[in-house]
């Protein structure tokens, strides 16, 4: 959503500047030569269009509701733009450390599948809470209290601003030892 | 958590947000306006005019000077501030270079990318980083720097950390003659599985 925000945001600047000056260009060609009025935006025959609609009338509607569903998408787009860092403790004032949710996943993939008795684990971190799947050939009770361990061993070396909260689940599946 | 040092983590998209949520309001207020209208919340006498309605047509005929203006002030200021907006989110982040002396006569500045190459070098001694990429960010007279660290399996943090402060920071800040660099890191954890390179100098 980052990037989508950074590639359009250009572009909806862009668009209120032409919205503007068309508007100024075509206000001034009115006012001051009417004779070659519609300069650029042949807004007279947009005029002719809409008359004769009400605010009833079906076409309005269904404009109004397009224009609402992208205005709904760029307003979504503003408010979900943000960053996903996690931040570190500071290790001294003036110094801020983060790292990246990606990043975290993959330290906490890695420390999972050292586990002798994990076969696979997939993990999704934010900061607020990691989440690992992982798959055993041995009973899951047991293989998950252990990942559990090891995850929480791994978080105190590494030294969250925040803790998130771990959850674990373990499956078992079918194959030869 | 000092407020420099955090901004200096990312470039901030902050402007561009409020901007565009600014604009998706407007747009989603202007829809929802009509629809009401349509649906003769205001009135099914109201739903029922013009879209173009004679009330509005006689006003703008009678105070043509007036639209005329007003049509030209909207249109000056939407147009001003897309070009600020675009202008704004097309300008690449600032690299300052750094002034150590303002004195007259013995102007002193540090280009940016000779400051960055040798706390680069410094950081890339680290035991446990296996790449560093330094830029500053800000203004010349308030730099701050932002580093990216690049971890190698199995590295402590913390180990990092205090060789990072002890001595590639306390360099920086030898260097600059400041107290405190606001200095934001971006750790990179086990990127790779391969142990740190032998350094051929």
């Amino acid at each position: 959503m980052r990037l989508l925000l950074r590639v359009l945001a250009p572009l909806f600047g862009l668009l209120l500047a032409v919205v503007g000056l068309a508007l100024l260009v075509e206000t001034v060609t009115a006012w001051i030569a009417p004779a070659s009025s519609p300069l650029v935006v042949p807004w007279p025959a947009w005029r002719t269009a809409v008359e004769g609609l009400t605010w009833q009338s079906g076409s309005v509607r269904a404009t109004a509701i397009a224009v609402g569903v992208i205005g709904l998408f760029v307003l979504v787009l503003g408010l979900v733009a943000r960053r996903h860092d996690v931040f570190l403790a500071d290790p001294v004032p003036e110094v801020t450390v983060t790292t990246s949710p990606r990043s975290l996943a993959r330290a906490v993939g890695h420390e999972v599948r050292s586990h002798d008795d994990v076969v696979s684990a997939s993990v999704v971190a934010s900061s607020s809470k990691i989440t690992v799947k992982a798959a055993t050939l041995d009973p899951a009770e047991g293989v998950r209290e252990a990942v559990r361990e090891r995850v929480a061993e791994m978080l105190v070396r590494l030294p969250l601003a925040r803790r998130p909260r771990v959850s674990v689940s373990v499956t078992t599946t079918k194959g030869v030892k | 958590m000092s407020r420099r040092s955090r901004k200096a983590v990312a470039r901030s998209a902050g402007g561009d947000r409020t901007l565009t949520t600014i604009l998706g309001l407007v747009l989603v207020a202007a829809s929802v306006l009509v629809l009401l209208v349509g649906y003769g919340v205001f009135g099914a006498n109201r739903a029922q005019r013009p879209v173009i309605d004679p009330i509005a047509v006689l006003w703008v005929v009678t105070h043509a000077s007036a639209t005329r203006w007003i049509a030209i002030g909207v249109g000056v200021l939407l147009f001003v501030i897309g070009l600020w907006w675009t202008l704004r989110s097309l300008r690449p982040e600032p690299r300052p270079d750094v002034s150590l002396s303002e004195l007259p006569g013995e102007r002193l500045t540090v280009e940016h990318a000779a400051i960055c190459d040798a706390v680069r070098h410094d950081a890339e001694t680290i035991n446990g980083v296996s790449r560093a990429r330094v830029r500053l960010v800000g203004n010349p007279e308030k730099p701050a720097l932002r580093i990216a660290l690049t971890l190698v399996e199995g590295t402590d943090v913390r180990d990092v950390w205090a060789e990072l402060d002890g001595r590639v920071l306390a360099r920086a800040r030898e260097a600059f003659a400041v107290s405190a660099l606001p200095t934001a890191v971006r750790l990179e954890l086990d990127a790779s599985s391969a142990p740190t390179p032998a350094r051929v100098e």
